[in-house]
């Protein structure tokens, strides 16, 4: 039986607070005017009234249904309206939509993250959730790489996951200033400090196109197999509900089927590094 | 199949009479060429029986160029919409499974679905670039439609194919059920003609189950050499019949319309930060025939191209798709 839930229309959320992540990232805490919840991994359609919509990956915790935080880099047209947004403002969501990351099936293993520029966002929410369920984990490892210092964001939780325990975090600049006295290079470079038992892990990796790529390319060479590396596609999606094809790579509405794959999924086909 | 007959005359008059509570579209031959148009009294006789195809895809009455999907509509009238080719019904299927997806429907679709009937026409001959059967669609609808209409001299039968067609025909006090083994033959030498006309003009193109591994086999020359004629002007896949892409648009209060896209046009694909896979207008072009013959396969059920011409006869640069693949098939 089909419902007659009306499938395009927003919820409004009332924009709380807004916290300056970095030069071009800011985050915004949104209180829904329903309870809303999500999983992991998954994102929503957050729209400024009359400007425009665009697919976000909340990075709050899935397990706080109150509130919501979305974690958004200023690169485009609607992006640029968001970051000139002050609280008590209503902003509409649509979702949440698409597969997120399937945390139970993390159970016993060791975790491994890699992520870059504004991945981070996505990769927040999902180490959230990986801390509710530690008790379960062998261990969590996050390597990060920003293109400078400055560009690194939410840096208190690099502190945070290093004095949690089974929890580690590594951190990386592709161009290091006067302060920085930590690693430099591209996040990838960061997989040859740790120690970690590639038979027994997964390995999550969320940050921009040709990160993805080539952080796929070094986890296979360092021996993962293509079932245990999950993947969050990035595309433009409009509508989030596997109709208007703006996401399409291949066989795949990546709204729908993804955004989380794993490589396995989708290493048959070309499209995915294009 | 169950058929009924009624005298053209008798018809014209029951077209009239439901003129009274639904709104009917028609196919109608003017001097512009063939297409739907919303009929009149005056219009019934002109009405067009068994010629394919309207210039129309019977999409654009399900999916509105534009419209705002946030605001409630008032119902709107039930409609007729008679003379449908079987491609077009094939093609309504691919959108059924995108639109009336369990977990997502789209109600503004399945209102205007659930609000229409469909009188599918066979066709009697071909037009130009018709090959439907090339992709094991038939010239005349046995699934689908909610009825079929053949005009014999001064008869007309319908054939019942759905429960909604037979609730509706039976209403009709003046449609009789069709014994007559004679006409029946008729109808199915009419079928089996045209049929003939179709492959013996498709002879070299390559079946539906072929058509997805040519065009994900193609190199890079094949799509640079017939993408140079395009212009990116969309009108392709505004004609097709499955083509549904499309971009929501927001305006104040929250309000969302719905506009038909294109992944023929710029900027598609393009993600903030200005990563547009589709950047380059050769692969625009690959994207479409990947979507059809290749990828939509690998996710419905439904055919993707119905083999309606419509996108060979709407191209400025004369592109003919069927040439194409033709060439892959060598």
């Amino acid at each position: 039986m089909l419902n007659n839930k009306n499938i395009y229309k927003p919820i409004r959320a009332k924009l709380t607070n807004v916290i300056d992540e970095s030069q071009l990232i800011k985050t915004f805490v949104l209180v829904p005017e329903d309870k809303f919840s999500f999983k992991t991994g998954q994102f929503i359609e957050l729209s400024v009234d009359g400007i425009g919509e665009a697919p976000f990956t909340p990075s709050s915790s899935p397990l706080v249904t109150e509130k919501l935080e979305v974690t958004v880099m200023k690169t485009g047209y609607v992006t640029e309206y968001m970051h000139m947004l002050k609280p008590g403002v209503e902003m509409g969501i649509r979702g949440p939509y698409g597969r997120g990351y399937p945390v139970e099936k993390f159970f016993g293993k060791e975790v491994l993250i890699l992520g870059g520029g504004c991945g981070l966002a996505p990769i927040r929410s999902l180490l959230y959730a990986l801390e509710d369920i530690k008790d379960r984990l062998v261990k969590v490892i996050l390597c990060y790489g920003s293109k400078t210092p400055a560009d690194c964001i939410y840096k208190p939780l690099f502190d945070r996951l290093n004095s949690t325990e089974k929890f580690e975090a590594h951190r990386t600049v592709d161009k290091a200033d006067e302060d920085w006295d930590g690693s430099v290079g591209v996040a990838t470079t960061l997989l040859n400090k740790i120690r970690i038992n590639i038979e027994n892990s997964v390995a999550v990796v969320c940050g921009p196109p040709i990160m993805m790529k080539f952080g796929a390319i070094r986890l296979l060479e360092m021996g993962y197999k293509d079932d245990q590396i999950y993947l969050s596609m990035e595309k433009n999606m409009s509508c989030g509900l596997g109709k208007c094809g703006h996401c399409m790579m291949g066989e795949f509405f990546v709204c729908k089927d993804g955004p989380v794959f794993t490589y396995d999924e989708i290493k048959h086909n070309p499209e995915i590094w294009r | 199949m169950q058929y009924k007959s009624i005298t053209k005359e008798e018809w014209d008059k029951t077209l009239e009479h439901l003129l009274l509570s639904y709104a009917i579209f028609a196919s109608i031959d003017n001097e512009f060429g063939q297409d739907y148009e919303l009929i009149r009294p005056a219009d019934i006789a002109r009405i067009s029986y068994n010629k394919p195809k309207p210039a129309t895809s019977l999409k654009s009455f399900f999916l509105p160029v534009k419209e705002n999907v946030t605001s409630e509509r008032a119902t709107e009238k039930p409609r007729i919409i008679l003379g449908i080719p079987n491609c077009d019904i094939e093609g309504l299927c691919l959108l059924d499974e995108i639109y009336l997806d369990k977990e997502f429907n789209d109600i503004f679709y399945r209102k205007r679905r659930e609000n229409t009937l469909l009188i599918s026409s066979d066709c009697i001959g071909i037009q130009e670039h018709c090959h439907c059967l090339s992709y094991n669609v038939k010239p005349y609808s046995s699934k689908n439609a909610d009825l079929a209409v053949i005009k014999l001299e001064g008869t007309i039968v319908l054939r019942i194919i759905t429960g909604k067609g037979k609730d509706f025909i039976e209403k009709i006090p003046a449609a009789r059920s069709l014994e007559d083994k004679n006409l029946i033959s008729v109808i199915e030498k009419e079928q089996l003609s045209t049929e003939t006309l179709l492959a013996t003009s498709n002879k070299g193109l390559p079946d539906y189950k072929k058509t997805g591994k040519l065009v994900t086999e193609a190199k890079a020359e094949l799509w640079e050499k017939y993408s140079a004629r395009c212009v990116s002007c969309g009108a392709c896949t505004t004609i097709c019949p499955t083509c549904t892409c499309f971009l929501l648009i927001d305006k104040p209060g929250f309000e969302k319309v719905k506009q038909m896209d294109a992944c023929q046009y710029p900027g598609f694909e393009r993600v903030a930060g200005g990563e547009d896979a589709l950047f380059e207008l050769q692969n625009r072009f690959r994207n479409r025939y990947m979507c059809k013959y290749a990828w939509k396969p690998g996710k419905f059920i439904s055919l993707a191209c119905t083999g309606c011409g419509r996108c060979i006869e709407a191209c400025i640069g004369k592109i003919n798709k069927n040439e194409i693949f033709i060439e892959l098939a060598k």
